[in-house]
């Protein structure tokens, strides 16, 4: 058996053999990322299901809001050779469509069901990639984009209560903790902004 | 591996080996052995058919490191929402606890938490600032009550003593505890000349220190103006410098002057201090002042600040107190005029603290803004000779004192009277004139080896300014330092004895002076004795000495830095009767005001002292009661919306009095 180094070389020859690579990432010994086009990923899956990539060990996407893209991962992996190979593509934020990949491998149904359901992307040619998985009658926007507020639909969803038990001891005279509050505002209204971190 | 073994053959009968355990003891845990004494009882009363059934209850312990419900000291606890703030459930609510103390470094509430919410991720215990907030091993609680999940954790969980489970350690804490180190200038460097020691943080390492900050506030009310401090930390972390100057600036008109030499109260009662270092809240004060640039002062007032109020007010002194009084009233539309009796305002920043802690540049950067927007201040005048206090009360319609303690004292011993005993105060300003230039070395009396009497800061810089002098006049340093007080106690902060002694100060702490030893007319040293105890019982100063324990401290010349003291030469005889003296300080009400002369306020030193930003606090407040006693009694002119606004800023801002937060000993 090669080592480790020899089989990533090999994977990137392989690789860039067959369709243009946007961006190559060496994540570790075991592990490299390539950036394609949308519809160069379908080839590329091909090839490298036989070449020994058999296995889809995952599927999922990232939201960059930013660049209005969301970005499609798949993560293969090769029984005889230690090491995964991520296909990475960047589509459209606005209309997000991907072909489904089930013909090649059968097992990402699932994957492409929960890919829609919690970035709204759509993957044509998998008869059940609307049907429901996790999230029950779901009335968001989906809840990994950026954009999704968690603690908006959990003030929607689950209204706060009001308990009778009052820990409080208050003092009316002691406004200490009010004129903190109103300081805070005072000072927060003299910002000119900054860079957020 | 062999593909037959890796994993059990199938069969068809293979289910029924379960029926082995129909036979078998269970190894779930009965009800009695889960429950607490609290549920058990529950239970035994509420249950219809088997009544006190889990009377022999016995709960077990969950297991270690099980993150159970919560238990809080409240010795401990601080009230500073960290926990609230991390909580990503919003299950932590803070309610205020008015029967607490209202003490330094503290705030008067405490965490409430909703077990409805509450995920028991452990996220609050990893953020606890003092570490009072725990999880115990109870797991169990139940009640049909649905509004009785709501709890405010104490020290005990359900007034039972329990176990504890998840505690942070030092892997999980999520606090930076360390603070970013601050460049200094070697000391060999240093005493070479008045460079300044500390080098000030570089942008990147600002916002490493700013990062520090858990912005829980406890800060502000140790402070005497309560700057808005966690707010400029976190501009500095978003690096946003102009708005860090604007909010500066909403409180303290000398943020280049405290960012240097401030007592740093604030650091005392931070939280972060409570197992850590402090978040170095002085230097990142610096920091923004530093990054500053002179157009962006123009920001903090963006209309030019002009006469509205047809009053004037005259300051006397133009120290800390004064120029902060004198900023604030021409903020609130005042004509003010300051007068100062030496050549160049500032007062202690000028002429008292040392060139290598605040340079000249620094206090001038604080003063030409205050002077750009139109304060008047006329140096070289001195009340009582240039102008007396009666021609003022006639000019002008208030006037502030702010003249400070600017006269040296000296200890009452035998030999004490020599020329070459000096107090700090005497010797102080000439080496701060040496610094910028205006004296020559040889005029400055500086033998090539001195002592020095005093254990506060005054006294290091005392030390200090003669090491740097002796190393410029003789080549080398021979300084002794000698006070009353023990490391333990010393009045000193801890920077200066740090540093004082890698500059090679000797310091022999816990003696007292007893008599300056001549010899041909000239001192040949310094006779101590141990000092066995500086204070009493009742927390009164009282020393007590060994005479048999004796020592010389072998020295030429000898400086005495046992206080300072005011000069109230300028209170003319009309007024000295009116003009009531306690201790040295003249007695007025809470803003400053003195009765029986409502035209006459005081601040600073002669009022409260006993450091600089208690002066600025002093300034502000008089400045707010001046407008109070003038505003309804003059005429006014129209002023714009913006300028109504500065002038209610000022008044919200007006400083309530600061909690002394107790100091923590390091040194030992």
């Amino acid at each position: 058996m090669m080592n480790s180094m020899n089989n990533i070389k090999e994977v990137e020859d392989l690789v860039n053999k067959t369709v243009k690579v946007l961006k190559t990432e060496n994540i570790d010994k075991n592990q490299i990322a390539f950036e394609i086009e949308k519809l160069e990923v379908h080839r590329l899956l091909t090839v490298l299901k036989n070449t020994g990539w058999i296995q889809l060990s995952y599927l999922s996407a990232i939201d960059w809001p930013d660049e209005n893209k969301f970005e499609v991962v798949y993560i293969v992996f090769n029984w005889e050779k230690p090491v995964y190979i991520q296909v990475r593509t960047k589509i459209d934020r606005g209309n997000p469509v991907m072909e489904s990949i089930l013909p090649i491998f059968p097992g990402a149904k699932y994957y492409e069901r929960e890919a829609h359901e919690f970035f709204g992307i759509a993957f044509p040619g998998n008869p059940d990639y609307e049907k429901q998985l996790i999230l029950e009658n779901w009335d968001d926007i989906p809840p990994l984009r950026k954009d999704f507020d968690p603690s908006a639909y959990s003030a929607r969803k689950f209204p706060s209560r009001e308990y009778p038990q009052d820990f409080s001891v208050k003092d009316p005279n002691n406004k200490t903790l009010e004129k903190t509050e109103e300081r805070k505002k005072r000072a927060k209204a003299l910002r000119v902004g900054g860079k957020k971190q | 591996m062999d593909e037959n073994k890796k994993y059990p053959k199938s069969s068809i009968f293979k289910p029924l080996r379960h029926f082995k355990y129909l036979f078998k003891r269970p190894l779930s845990h009965p009800l009695d052995t889960v429950l607490t004494a609290k549920n058990a009882d529950y239970l035994n009363k509420n249950n219809p058919f088997r009544k006190n059934k889990l009377k022999n209850s016995q709960p077990r312990t969950g297991p270690d490191n099980l993150r159970g419900f919560h238990v809080n000291d409240w010795e401990q606890c601080i009230g500073c929402a960290t926990c609230e703030e991390i909580c990503p459930t919003a299950a932590i609510e803070m309610v205020p606890r008015h029967d607490l103390p209202l003490v330094a470094g503290k705030l008067q509430q405490r965490p409430v938490i909703d077990y409805g919410r509450c995920c028991f991720c452990a996220l609050c215990v990893d953020t606890c600032t003092t570490g009072s907030l725990k999880m115990s091993k109870e797991y169990v609680f139940g009640d049909s009550n649905p509004n009785s999940f709501k709890l405010m954790p104490t020290e005990k969980w359900q007034d039972h003593e329990v176990e504890l489970g998840y505690q942070k350690s030092e892997v999980t804490d999520l606090l930076d505890l360390k603070r970013i180190e601050m460049e200094h200038v070697s000391p060999e460097e240093r005493v070479k000349s008045y460079i300044e020691v500390i080098r000030g943080y570089s942008k990147e390492f600002a916002k490493l220190e700013a990062s520090r900050c858990v912005e829980c506030g406890v800060c502000t009310a140790s402070c005497p103006v309560q700057m808005h401090i966690p707010d400029y930390i976190r501009a500095i972390w978003e690096d946003d410098i102009e708005g860090g100057l604007k909010i500066i600036y909403e409180t303290n008109p000398l943020p280049g002057v405290c960012g240097r030499v401030c007592t740093h109260n604030c650091e005392t009662a931070c939280s972060i201090a409570q197992r850590g270092e402090a978040i170095a809240i002085r230097w990142l004060k610096r920091y923004i002042i530093d990054s500053a640039p002179d157009e962006m002062y123009e920001k903090i007032f963006s209309e030019p600040v002009s006469e509205v109020i047809n009053a004037k007010i005259a300051i006397a002194g133009s120290g800390p107190s004064s120029l902060s009084a004198a900023y604030y009233l021409r903020g609130l539309g005042y004509t003010v005029d300051v007068f100062e009796e030496k050549s160049r305002a500032g007062g202690v920043a000028s002429f008292g603290a040392p060139e290598y802690r605040i340079p000249d540049y620094a206090v001038e950067k604080d003063i030409n803004f205050i002077k750009k927007i139109g304060v008047n201040i006329y140096t070289n005048t001195k009340i009582g000779k240039d102008i007396t206090l009666e021609e003022l009360q006639k000019k002008y319609d208030a006037v502030y004192l702010g003249t400070g303690f600017f006269s040296a004292r000296k200890l009452n011993i035998p030999g004490s009277d020599h020329p070459d005993v000096m107090g700090a105060m005497d010797f102080l300003p000439i080496t701060r004139d040496f610094a910028r230039g205006a004296i020559s070395l040889e005029d400055v009396n500086v033998k090539p080896s001195v002592v020095v009497v005093g254990g506060g800061d005054v006294a290091f810089d005392v030390a200090r300014n003669a090491t740097r002098i002796q190393i410029l006049k003789y080549g080398k340093a021979n300084v002794k330092l000698t006070s009353l007080e023990t490391l333990d106690i010393l009045p000193g902060s801890d920077d200066e004895y740090l540093e004082g002694t890698e500059e090679y100060i000797n310091c022999f702490l816990g003696h007292g002076p007893q008599e300056v030893v001549l010899k041909d007319g000239k001192i040949k040293g310094l006779r101590v004795t141990k000092c066995t105890r500086v204070f009493d019982e009742t927390g009164r100063f009282n020393p007590e000495f060994d005479n048999t324990q004796e020592t010389l401290l072998e020295g030429e010349q000898v400086f005495f830095s046992v206080g300072q003291a005011p000069d109230y030469s300028y209170i003319p005889e009309s007024l000295k009767d009116k003009v009531i003296i306690e201790r040295g300080k003249i007695k007025a009400s809470q803003d400053g005001q003195v009765a029986g002369l409502d035209w006459l306020f005081v601040g600073g030193d002669i009022f409260r002292g006993p450091d600089i930003i208690t002066g600025v606090s002093d300034g502000h407040r008089a400045a707010v009661a001046i407008d109070d006693f003038l505003y309804n009694k003059s005429k006014k002119k129209e002023q714009t919306e913006y300028m109504k606004n500065v002038r209610e800023a000022i008044k919200f801002n007006n400083p309530d009095l600061a909690l002394k937060p107790e100091r923590k000993r390091t040194l030992k």
